[in-house]
């Protein structure tokens, strides 16, 4: 067992942190409050080829794995700029193409994905479908050479600066089960009869959230990803890397405010001593780092888990636990980090509160705690199933 | 033509961990593991941009390091660089600048470059004399704290910084310059350049493959030796002017008393 990353991982990690490094959390914030992408960045680590780290060498990307991507992910969120389009474009929509598309799918979208000038969101959750895709009510039906797509998605991001969405809809009904037989298509955003209505939330982010309405809107037949009715199985490929790079971003986000914390406890001083002497202040954090590092090791597994082939089940319950682990501990090391600053904790300047939301959604989304918990019970412990 | 640039590239411990100084010795310890040297980034980067305007030239890394440590070589190989020469032995430990000049010099002379670039100084040692003893060595011509340059033919031209602005110089290749961190603006490597700088060729030398001996490198050919080493000055303190409806006048004066206006 050998917890050395590479040379290759550890210059790619090396590169994206002094990258990023120059723009930092000021200007990822700067550019969300004002409604704005965070284009700069995106861009130019787009074009170095650290967005597409995990597409196929044969389609101009990196021919690496998710553990790269993660490793991206990670030191973009540690510098301040936790980026939740590369939960979706690179991590899930690359990674389903990459896997299903046929011959002509992968040539026309993998080199945009390798040099990230192709953003996608990805569209499953509905308003009355969260978890269980098995509801799923957006239909697309056959006709002729086209399919018609008809429903709503609900809290899609980025829908705003991606050119399409990778859509789940319902193509039929399975009579045994009665649940619904899922095919998956690349939509493009510009698509008459889509409309998106945006989903004001409380997160300081330059990625926006969407519901997506579908009228009637007509895709190619060429737009169907792989086989008509594969879909449960094509988006399952898709969601440990969602996990992973998810658990990825938190960890990232849980070291930026450790280490703001710990500048801060190490420099301010109150009655004669640095705050961080007092075991009061000391102690959380360093408990919060604990828990910081336990997830990272986790998410590392994951990852590696997922790359290596490894059975699903033991990829599964590593991205779920990584993920588990990864948002509950940077949202406790970002509380302790806040906690640690005093009133300075709330302020603007020192840009951690506005990381709360960020942070918090990560407990909720892309799966709840609760439903992690679920899975953790049923699958590694083999308690009955609850629901 | 084809330009073939060597740029000579010291890999360091990082300057952001803290350092230690070997208490028998008084130099630097250089155990863990070692980083490219920022300062070399901008030769790296002149090097390459130089190769690539001739068309069909490359970069080659010459560096001499303990343990053969690689990890800033690959940073340079991922930036674009197409090979390197690593020389590392034993017997260069207590090496001093002329003894690291005499490695270099015979390792460069066996890329026989059009050019070679190194960086003013490095950023552990300072002595900022090693490229100029190269030259000598190696019988080039040496232009010293370039700030840009540029290959017309068979010389090169250099805007040479000064205290007071910049000299123009041409010289004839082949020649060594040093270059300042103004010169370009370094690359990030893609992430296709770091998966392309494992497989690209480290060769590594004993100071035998080079034709030296021990007693003429390292500690043994040391002519300069460490005497003593003491703490700097704590810096002083600032003198606050408050203002009193004069401060510019003040501040202006204080300046002048530098010199500095």
């Amino acid at each position: 067992m050998d917890f050395r990353p590479t040379e290759e991982q550890q210059m790619l990690r090396d590169a994206v942190a002094s990258i990023a490094g120059r723009y930092g959390h000021g200007y990822y914030v700067e550019r969300a409050r004002a409604g704005q992408k965070a284009d700069e960045l995106w861009n130019e680590l787009g074009q170095a080829g650290y967005l597409g780290v995990n597409v196929p060498e044969a389609y101009g990307g990196g021919g690496m794995g998710i553990s790269e991507l993660a490793i991206v992910v990670e030191e973009l969120a540690h510098a301040g700029c936790p980026l939740l389009l590369l939960v979706v474009s690179p991590a899930i929509c690359a990674t389903i193409i990459a896997r299903f598309g046929s011959e002509a799918q992968k040539e026309r979208w993998l080199p945009r994905f390798a040099t990230a000038e192709l953003k996608m969101a990805f569209a499953i959750t509905e308003p009355d479908a969260g978890s269980n895709s098995h509801l799923i009510s957006t239909t697309a039906s056959r006709d002729g050479d086209v399919y018609r797509l008809n429903g709503t998605k609900y809290y899609i991001s980025g829908c705003d600066e991606a050119e399409a969405v990778l859509v789940v809809t319902r193509t039929g009904t399975d009579p045994d089960t009665g649940r619904g037989r899922l095919s998956l298509f690349v939509v493009d955003l510009d698509t008459p009869g889509i409309e998106m209505t945006l989903i004001p939330v409380e997160i300081v982010a330059p990625e926006k959230q969407f519901t997506l309405f579908f009228d009637d809107v007509v895709v190619p037949a060429d737009r169907l990803l792989g086989v008509e009715g594969d879909g449960l199985r094509q988006v399952f490929f898709g969601l440990n890397p969602e996990r992973i790079i998810t658990a990825a971003t938190a960890s990232g986000i849980g070291r930026y405010a450790l280490d703001k914390a710990s500048a801060y406890a190490r420099d301010r001083s109150v009655w004669g001593a640095p705050i961080g002497t007092h075991q009061g202040l000391s102690h959380p954090l360093a408990k919060a780092k604990v828990d910081v590092e336990l997830a990272r090791l986790m998410c590392a597994k994951a990852a590696w888990a997922y790359d290596s082939g490894a059975d699903a089940g033991q990829a599964g319950e590593a991205a779920n636990m990584a993920k588990y682990a990864a948002a509950e501990a940077a949202l406790a090391a970002l509380d302790q980090a806040i906690q640690t600053h005093g009133g300075n904790g709330l302020s603007s300047e020192y840009g951690l509160a506005d990381l709360w939301g960020m942070a918090r959604l990560m407990r909720t989304a892309p799966v709840s705690r609760e439903m992690i918990l679920n899975f953790v019970a049923q699958h590694s412990l083999g308690l009955p199933r609850s629901y | 033509m084809d330009m073939n640039v060597v740029v000579c590239v010291k890999q360091i411990p990082d300057p952001t961990a803290p350092q230690a100084l070997d208490p028998a010795t008084g130099t630097l310890v250089r155990d863990g593991k070692l980083i490219l040297d920022d300062s070399d980034a901008y030769g790296v980067e002149m090097g390459l941009q130089l190769a690539e305007q001739s068309g069909g030239g490359e970069v080659t890394l010459v560096s001499m390091a303990p343990n053969a440590e690689t990890s800033g070589l690959r940073t340079a190989l991922a930036m674009g660089a197409a090979k390197a020469i690593l020389v590392s032995d034993p017997l260069l430990a207590g090496s001093d600048a002329l003894s690291t000049a005499k490695v270099l010099a015979k390792a460069i002379a066996r890329a026989n470059p059009d050019l070679v670039i190194a960086a003013t100084e490095s950023t552990d040692g300072y002595t900022g004399t090693t490229p100029v003893q190269v030259a000598e060595l190696l019988g080039m011509p040496s232009v010293t704290f370039a700030k840009k340059v540029t290959v017309q033919g068979p010389a090169v031209h250099v805007e040479r910084q000064t205290e007071a602005g910049f000299d123009e110089v041409e010289c004839p290749l082949p020649a060594v310059v040093t270059v300042t961190a103004g010169v370009v603006e370094p690359r990030y490597p893609s992430f296709k350049g770091i998966m392309a700088a494992k497989s690209k060729p480290v060769d590594q030398l004993s100071i035998a493959d080079l034709g030296l001996t021990a007693g003429e490198v390292g500690a043994g050919g040391a002519r300069q030796q460490v005497v003593d080493v003491s703490a700097a000055d704590e810096r002083k303190a600032g003198e606050v002017v408050v203002d009193e409806g004069d401060a510019h006048e003040r501040v202006v004066a204080f300046l002048e008393q530098l010199k500095i206006v």
